[in-house]
């Protein structure tokens, strides 16, 4: 059997004391042991973003991410993201609203990107949001509609005072 | 006037998507869960001599493994469509040979993963090598190695696909100008975002359940069945949300026999998940091939003659060969009007990845090259290219490829309005100069709702309506992710008179809903929505029958919107859909079921796509700046959802007509570029402004609504467009797909090198 190490890592704000391989990456410890599957596997090797989370608020391909390496650091997931839990993000809402997720295999990864991106900059030009986003590949929406949802978004959280819902 | 047809309500299964919540096949977990891989060839042709499995059982952790002589031999389709004429019957579980790179030869189940995978490296394959053929010039030539036993022979998928109409020769014989050219097309892949996946599991009467990622679950019900000897009602195929499949998922792929089998013989579940890579090996691919045109013209443009000759590349099995063939060859009957027609396709096995269904199947292909060569003959003509398509454009009463006569005006809709929006002909014509260089060109397309002729299709649909008065759809369909169950529910809810949010679909669960052909051939809502529509009226006949007896009316004058029942003329008289069912007198309501079964044919969606482009004439890279994408698809359910696919099939024929092309070493068979690094789609950055214009001018009498598809359309007028767009940036004129950075620079010299002599 492979020798496993206490971690805790502290995901949407509660502390999960998990016991990990140190091989295994934050991916599969997310999926597989804290039974969050909102953020999926589209390659395995950081070529897609659809694994995206925030660790300590920056956004990570969470498939090169060793889950030891979280330990003691607070990691944020697509499940993580509503303000409360009868509120959803406004990049969840104009998601729905606007058609910008099809398939939806992306758009966890995708919405977790959006928020780092409007967290660090609130008010993005189109390019800035292309940029953003150009380590996530969807494959269904042509990004039209992706863009327009994050735009709608930046404009209703500067339209509220920077309130994401 | 509509209440719920024709608005964008809030699709139903987002909500999942954009919280994490919704289960993939993927995200199904059970208890004792073992995990399934599959050992691959490392050649692209040879025989099995032997297969040791020794060190590999002996890893501890391994539950258990299968290879060619541990699984039933059974002759099965590809791809499971019911006994049609539009796939093949050639594929076993596990064969004693290999006929791609790539190939499953064994499979293994363990405990986790990373053993799984250690133990397929264990196992030691003898191959003895067998000459092989990548090409489909290889592939013909006399002596060339026979990839099958079954089969017309040569290598050939399906004998030759011919279609003759009226007299080619008599056709040549009136042009005045005859254009004819060669066009290549490269290899690309849905690329879809959610490998393919399963688990299954066994109960102890001997069922089988399988979640699974595909378009089909009743065509691997079917299948499945079939091979592994089992009734229908001992398999249960369970799909809730996908990630994408864009018509590669209607194949029945090996792991998901060998999960079954694994999960048999270890008496425990097991999922067999796809890395990216295998997704590449093991996938399915569009037809790389050839189409060579010749075409007549009368000096004022009319079309005298067409000839075609369609080559595909099936690679290593038949899959959708025989259907993509005859699709795609069919097609070039029509788009443009021409009364003499001879068109010839064939498909060809190959040691390479299996080429199988994909969006615009075999139409991405033909009309690249009709699309091209119209520009071509524009040119020569000294015509505007878009005017020249639009006098020939096929129109009401035209044959259509499926020999039934056409509805309405609608390509000649498209292009026109086309025109009006970029001011098309007022477009600079002047010769482009200066490193940065841009072009307009456009392309058109028609596509066919639903798979008829080659598939006699059938859609389902039961609706219930409870005691409530709320309304629950059961529906076999798929959601690929295109939003197909909200656009039934608005159907259901349309036709019955209540709202969408009463409304409930009910799918993924072949031992509970109507059974379905799959989610292909742009026919969900267009076909399915016709059984909802059928279903709809029943449950609506019974409950203004109910309501008739309670108001003392007659039925017929009774109409429903919006849950509430009135009687026509008299205001004030009125009853909720829930009152004039609810339980009286400890009666209990009434059983309210309508169900729906359509046969339908075929109707066409039409499409002009408008493109300008700029070349880089120091690095060859071609940036697309814009596209005005105009369709006509009848009557529109659910307009974002509609506009999302269009913009959708343009990222992907964007990516097949620049940069995408999955390739194999004509050495040895090894696929080169099989990862999201090495394989080029468009990307966020690579994306242009799509300003996307949906016309309804054309409904179809077949679909609900006059409504038609949409799906596969958007993906085949933007290639031609661009090449077209590019010729006139720069003057060159490209013959194939992808049309890379380096053949541009190539062209650019050889031009420059031509004037300078």
């Amino acid at each position: 059997m492979t020798t496993t190490v206490p971690v805790t890592i502290t995901i949407n704000g509660e502390p999960r004391d998990l016991a990990v391989a140190p091989h295994r990456t934050l991916l599969d410890v997310l999926r597989n042991e804290a039974g969050l599957t909102g953020t999926k596997k589209g390659c395995d090797v950081g070529d897609c973003g659809a694994c995206t989370v925030l660790l300590d608020d920056v956004p990570v391909n969470s498939c090169l991410v060793l889950a030891v390496e979280a330990a003691g650091r607070n990691v944020t997931t697509i499940e993580g993201i509503a303000p409360a839990p009868d509120r959803l993000h406004l990049l969840q809402e104009n998601f729905m609203a606007l058609g910008a997720s099809q398939c939806g295999f992306c758009t966890p990864g995708i919405i977790v990107m959006a928020k780092a991106l409007l967290d660090q900059n609130p008010d993005p030009t189109e390019e800035e949001i292309r940029f953003g986003l150009a380590g996530n590949i969807c494959r269904c929406t042509g990004y039209t509609k992706i863009i327009e949802a994050i735009q709608v978004t930046a404009r209703q959280m500067a339209a509220a005072g920077g309130e994401t819902a | 006037m509509t209440s719920v047809i024709g608005k964008s309500v809030k699709r139903t299964d987002t909500l999942g998507k954009v919280t994490g919540g919704a289960v993939y096949a993927g995200d199904v977990v059970l208890p004792g869960l073992l995990h399934g891989k599959t050992k691959r060839s490392t050649v692209a042709h040879a025989r099995i001599k032997a297969i040791d499995t020794t060190k590999a059982l002996a890893l501890p952790g391994v539950k258990a493994i299968l290879t060619h002589g541990d699984v039933p031999r059974v002759l099965h389709y590809g791809s499971p469509h019911p006994r049609s004429a539009s796939v093949t019957q050639d594929q076993y579980i596990l064969d004693t040979k290999v006929r791609y790179f790539g190939e499953g030869v064994a499979a293994v189940a363990a405990t986790s993963e990373e053993i799984a995978e250690l133990a397929c490296e264990l196992i030691e394959v003898e191959y003895e090598p067998l000459p092989a053929v990548f090409t489909v010039e290889d592939a013909l030539k006399p002596g060339a190695p026979a990839i099958h036993d079954v089969g017309p022979g040569g290598n050939l998928v399906l004998d030759p696909f011919v279609v003759t109409r009226g007299d080619v020769e008599k056709g040549f014989a009136e042009a005045d100008l005859i254009v004819e050219g060669e066009y290549g097309m490269g290899r690309p892949t849905p690329a879809y975002m959610e490998p393919n996946v399963c688990v299954c599991q066994w109960d102890p009467l001997g069922k089988l359940t399988i979640w699974t990622s595909t378009q089909s679950p009743f065509m691997v019900r079917g299948t499945l069945a079939e091979v592994l000897g089992l009734p229908l009602n001992k398999v249960r195929v369970l799909v809730d949300h996908m990630g994408g499949g864009f018509g590669a998922k209607q194949d029945l792929f090996q792991h998901e026999f060998l999960c079954a089998l694994l999960a048999q013989r270890t008496r425990r579940p097991v999922r067999m998940e796809f890395t990216r890579k295998e997704t590449f090996l093991g996938g399915r691919t569009r037809h790389p091939g050839t189409v060579w045109i010749r075409q007549g013209f009368k000096r004022d443009g009319t079309i005298t003659a067409r000839e075609a000759k369609v080559v595909f590349n099936s690679g290593a099995y038949g899959s959708h060969g025989p259907g993509v063939t005859a699709v795609g060859t069919a097609a070039l009957t029509s788009l443009y009007r021409c009364e003499n027609v001879r068109l010839e396709g064939r498909c060809v096995y190959t040691n390479t990845p299996i080429a199988g269904a994909f969006r615009g199947y075999g139409v991405v292909q033909t009309y690249y090259a009709l699309d091209i060569l119209m520009d071509e003959a524009a040119e020569t003509l000294g015509m505007d290219p878009a005017a020249l398509k639009l006098k020939n454009a096929v129109r009401e009463g035209d044959v259509a490829p499926s020999n039934h006569p056409l509805t309405g005006h609608g390509l000649e809709d498209c292009i026109r309005r086309g025109m009006d929006e970029t001011g098309w002909a007022s477009r600079s014509s002047k010769p482009k100069a200066g490193r940065l260089r841009r072009g307009w060109g456009m392309g058109c397309e028609m596509h066919g709702s639903s798979a008829y002729p080659g598939i006699k299709e059938q859609g389902n649909a039961v609706v219930r309506m409870n005691e409530d008065g709320s309304v629950t759809l059961l529906t076999g369909t798929t959601g690929l992710g295109t939003g197909a169950h909200t656009a039934l529910a608005q159907i259901t809810a349309e036709e019955l008179g209540v709202t969408f949010e009463d409304v409930a679909v009910v799918h993924g669960d072949t031992d509970v809903v109507p059974w379905d052909i799959g989610a292909f051939a742009s026919h969900t809502t267009f076909m399915a929505g016709r059984a909802c529509q059928m279903a709809a009226a029943q449950v609506k006949a019974k409950v203004l029958a109910r309501a008739a007896d309670r108001l003392e009316v007659s039925a017929a004058d009774l109409e429903i919107r919006d849950s509430v029942i009135t009687v026509k003329g008299v205001p004030g008289m009125s009853l909720t859909v829930r009152e004039a069912i609810a339980a009286e007198k400890g009666i209990p309501a009434p059983q309210l079921l309508g169900e729906g079964s359509y046969h339908p044919t075929k109707s066409y969606s039409f499409g002009a796509h408008f493109v300008e482009v700029e070349v880089d004439t120091e690095t060859g890279q071609v940036s697309v700046l814009q596209v005005v994408p105009v369709h006509e698809i009848g009557k529109v359910i659910h307009p974002i959802a509609a506009a999302g696919q269009i913009e959708g099939g343009i990222q992907q024929g964007i990516g097949h007509t620049l940069s995408e092309d999955f390739v194999v070493d004509h050495r040895d068979g090894r696929p080169l570029n099989a990862s999201f690094v090495d394989y080029k789609m468009p990307l966020a950055m690579d994306m242009p402004p799509i300003r996307t214009i949906i016309l309804e001018t054309a409904p179809s009498d077949g679909g609900p609504f006059g409504a038609k598809g949409v799906g596969e359309d958007p993906i085949i007028a933007i290639g031609p467009a661009i090449a077209n767009a590019i010729h006139d940036a720069i003057g060159v004129r490209f013959r194939h797909y992808p049309i890379t950075p380096e053949q541009i620079l190539a062209a650019l010299e050889e031009k420059a090198g031509a004037q300078a002599a």
